[in-house]
């Protein structure tokens, strides 16, 4: 039996119930792109907060909250097979409970450690390099990251920004984090064109700018390793690589 | 338009007179916005890097090039006819609000010349970081450089507002800082230094017993010292480097390649190229010490009192050390994992975890993150050796930094 769900953790969370209680699942799958097979029975999996609730505890008790933040990073990332792998993962896991972790090689782990990691250091990697710019009554932030980071980019930026009011834009996934000095919310979304900024906004990019270019040490310089850290496709939202202030 | 410049300008010169100080750290400690802006990190995050490859996390920025002194190594010594400027400690609060909340920087590191006397630029570098936090409720990452020669109570009630603080040595011996900042003595050097290491200590035994207790530098101390403007050897640099991680409890020591900025009779040509593997590897050397416990003089010592720049310090030391190799990674203490070259602090504890459950085979050492190139020469894995040539220091040395060759004409 293939499971489709929606999309969502809970809905994942359910598919994994359902795999013990009702029928073993050969795999699970996003309902909006799964390839219809003839011979492979499926079934739509109506998520279910009480199921997932239950996966979710069992996982946190059985195994470990590590766990938990392994399988919850592997949901975020963009790997192809990610539902199957942490499937794969979780059984093993209610199999050898807390010490899974200790099998780094074993090939239902390794990669499962290997694609949170790449979660991980994306989002550490954009907590520096997202570039907020001050529009009228809030602050706008716009990237495009390779997994499904803006949850975690929230977590971060309530607390940090608490005062501010901000929108933090993934435009490849037409999402956005909206901010209101009290909550965020995660919602679709999508800007036609880009918003007016302010006056003194111009003027803090300048000075950023010039900042930036000032910093770097002429004997040192060293483009191979700067690109290291911040490859091309980050740049162009990056008002210090974007913008040609003079010195 | 004019005021517009005048604040680029000044930004221009000030992050000018600051770069070639190193730590851009904003790491080592956690602190949750309580109704204001920021927060810190202990992971500490970059911002951006600069076109010379460096991190940039905080704002680091002088008050002001003015200076008294006339150091010969520094740029901004007072026979150099550069520009000057000044900034008010409200420029640079405002300017580090409007610079985190846009998320450029994690924080400021502030430092600034001599102007007048050490106490008046102290004094000021208070008056900027009591803005910050107590009328801005700053909450993000300040390091602040101290003014040697300042009042210590100045200096204790700045230390409350900071996270970090340091005092550039800039030289590892007497000698050395004779000839390059003959106005500076180590031991005029080393009070401040001690005095924050004190309160730091008190702070933290009194903070035991009282959780609200203000912190005074909870992210710790640091300094820098400049590598190769005089003659001192890696083993004179690295047991400075040891003695101040002893005496003072420093979070770290920083090493900057000298780069010419003046002309004199007691340093490098102007155009000398900063010694920049030199630094690359005293900053291995450095690891070792902090996170593999290595003693300086198991890295350098009188019959090699420098480091090789054609090997890392640690294969260095493992090739001259081959009796106590090749190491069974199924048997071998963390410590004796941690002096394999090719294992680190994260592999290494990888091992240890993974073999309470089953042994383990050399196919698993690619995924623990061993780099098998260089480890090789120094393990067995279940008894067996893997290297492609016997485990003696000539033969690996061979491999790893090849002869060069001399030129062969070929026939055509």
């Amino acid at each position: 039996m293939d499971y489709l769900y929606d999309g969502s953790f809970e809905g994942l969370l359910t598919a994994i119930y359902l795999n013990y209680y009702e029928e073993k699942a050969l795999g699970i799958y996003p309902e909006a792109n799964y390839q219809y097979a003839i011979l492979t029975p499926y079934k739509v999996v109506q998520t279910d907060s009480l199921q997932a609730a239950k996966v979710y505890e069992a996982v946190e008790n059985k195994i470990s909250r590590e766990t938990l933040r392994l399988i919850y990073y592997v949901y975020l990332s963009s790997h192809p097979r990610k539902e199957n792998l942490i499937l794969t993962y979780v059984e093993l896991g209610f199999k050898l409970g807390a010490k899974i972790d200790g099998y780094h090689t074993h090939s239902d782990v390794f990669p499962i450690a290997a694609t949170a990691r790449k979660v991980s250091l994306e989002t550490h990697r954009f907590l520096g390099l997202l570039r907020f710019s001050e529009a009228k009554g809030f602050l706008y932030a716009v990237f495009e990251p390779d997994h499904n980071i803006l949850v975690l980019m929230a977590e971060h930026f309530s607390d940090r920004l608490a005062g501010e009011n901000f929108i933090i834009h993934d435009r490849k996934r037409n999402l956005a984090v909206i901010y209101d000095q009290k909550e965020w919310v995660l919602t679709d979304f999508q800007v036609d064109k880009d918003f007016q900024i302010t006056d003194s906004e111009a003027f803090y990019q300048g000075l950023w700018t010039a900042y930036f270019n000032h910093i770097a040490i002429d004997n040192r310089k060293n483009k191979k390793l700067q690109a290291h850290f911040i490859p091309q496709r980050y740049r162009h939202n990056l008002v210090e690589f974007v913008k040609s202030f003079p010195p | 338009m004019v005021i517009i410049m005048k604040t680029l300008e000044k930004l221009a010169i000030l992050a000018d007179g600051a770069k070639y100080d190193v730590s851009c750290a904003s790491s080592g400690i956690n602190r949750k916005n309580t109704g204001g802006l920021g927060n810190s990190k202990a992971y500490g995050i970059c911002h951006t890097w600069s076109a010379d490859g460096r991190c940039v996390a905080l704002l680091k920025i002088l008050l002001t090039n003015y200076c008294i002194y006339n150091c010969n190594y520094c740029v901004n010594r007072n026979q150099n006819d550069i520009p000057r400027a000044t900034l008010t400690p409200r420029e640079v609060a405002d300017l580090t609000m409007q610079f985190y909340r846009r998320n450029y920087i994690e924080g400021l590191f502030l430092s600034s010349a001599i102007e007048r006397s050490p106490n008046h630029t102290m004094e000021k570098i208070y008056q900027t970081l009591d803005i910050l936090r107590n009328e801005y409720r700053f909450y993000g990452y300040i390091h602040v450089k101290v003014i040697p020669g300042a009042d210590p109570q100045v200096i204790h009630k700045t230390g409350l507002l900071a996270d970090r603080m340091s005092v550039n040595i800039e030289q590892p011996s007497e000698q050395s800082l004779k000839l390059l900042a003959p106005q500076k003595s180590l031991k005029a050097l080393f009070a401040p230094m001690s005095l924050i290491s004190g309160h730091i200590r008190v702070n933290q035994e009194d903070g035991k017993r009282s959780r609200s207790l203000q912190k005074f530098v909870p992210a710790g101390q640091s300094t820098q010292m400049i590598i190769g403007a005089a003659n001192d050897t890696d083993l004179v640099i690295l047991k400075a480097t040891e003695a101040l991680y002893n005496r003072f409890q420093l979070k770290r020591v920083y090493f900057s390649a000298y780069i010419p900025v003046n002309e004199g009779p007691n340093l490098p040509a102007i155009s000398t190229a900063p010694p920049l593997l030199r630094e690359h590897r005293l900053y291995q050397a450095d690891w070792l010490l902090r996170f593999y416990s290595f003693k300086a003089d198991e890295i350098v010592n009188i019959e090699h009192p420098r480091l090789e720049t054609a090997l890392d310090p640690k294969i260095a030391w493992a090739l001259r050390n081959m009796q106590l190799f090749p190491i069974e990674i199924n048997r071998a203490a963390y410590e004796e994992l941690l002096r394999i070259p090719g294992i680190g602090v994260t592999s290494a504890l990888r091992i240890i975890r993974q073999r309470r459950l089953a042994s383990i085979s050399y196919d698993h050492l690619p995924k623990m993150g061993v780099v098998i190139k260089r480890a090789k020469y120094f393990i067995t894995c279940q008894g067996r050796y893997f290297g492609d040539v016997p485990s003696q220091a000539s033969m690996i040395r061979n491999i790893l930094v090849p002869p060069i060759q001399s030129f062969q004409p070929s026939l055509f």
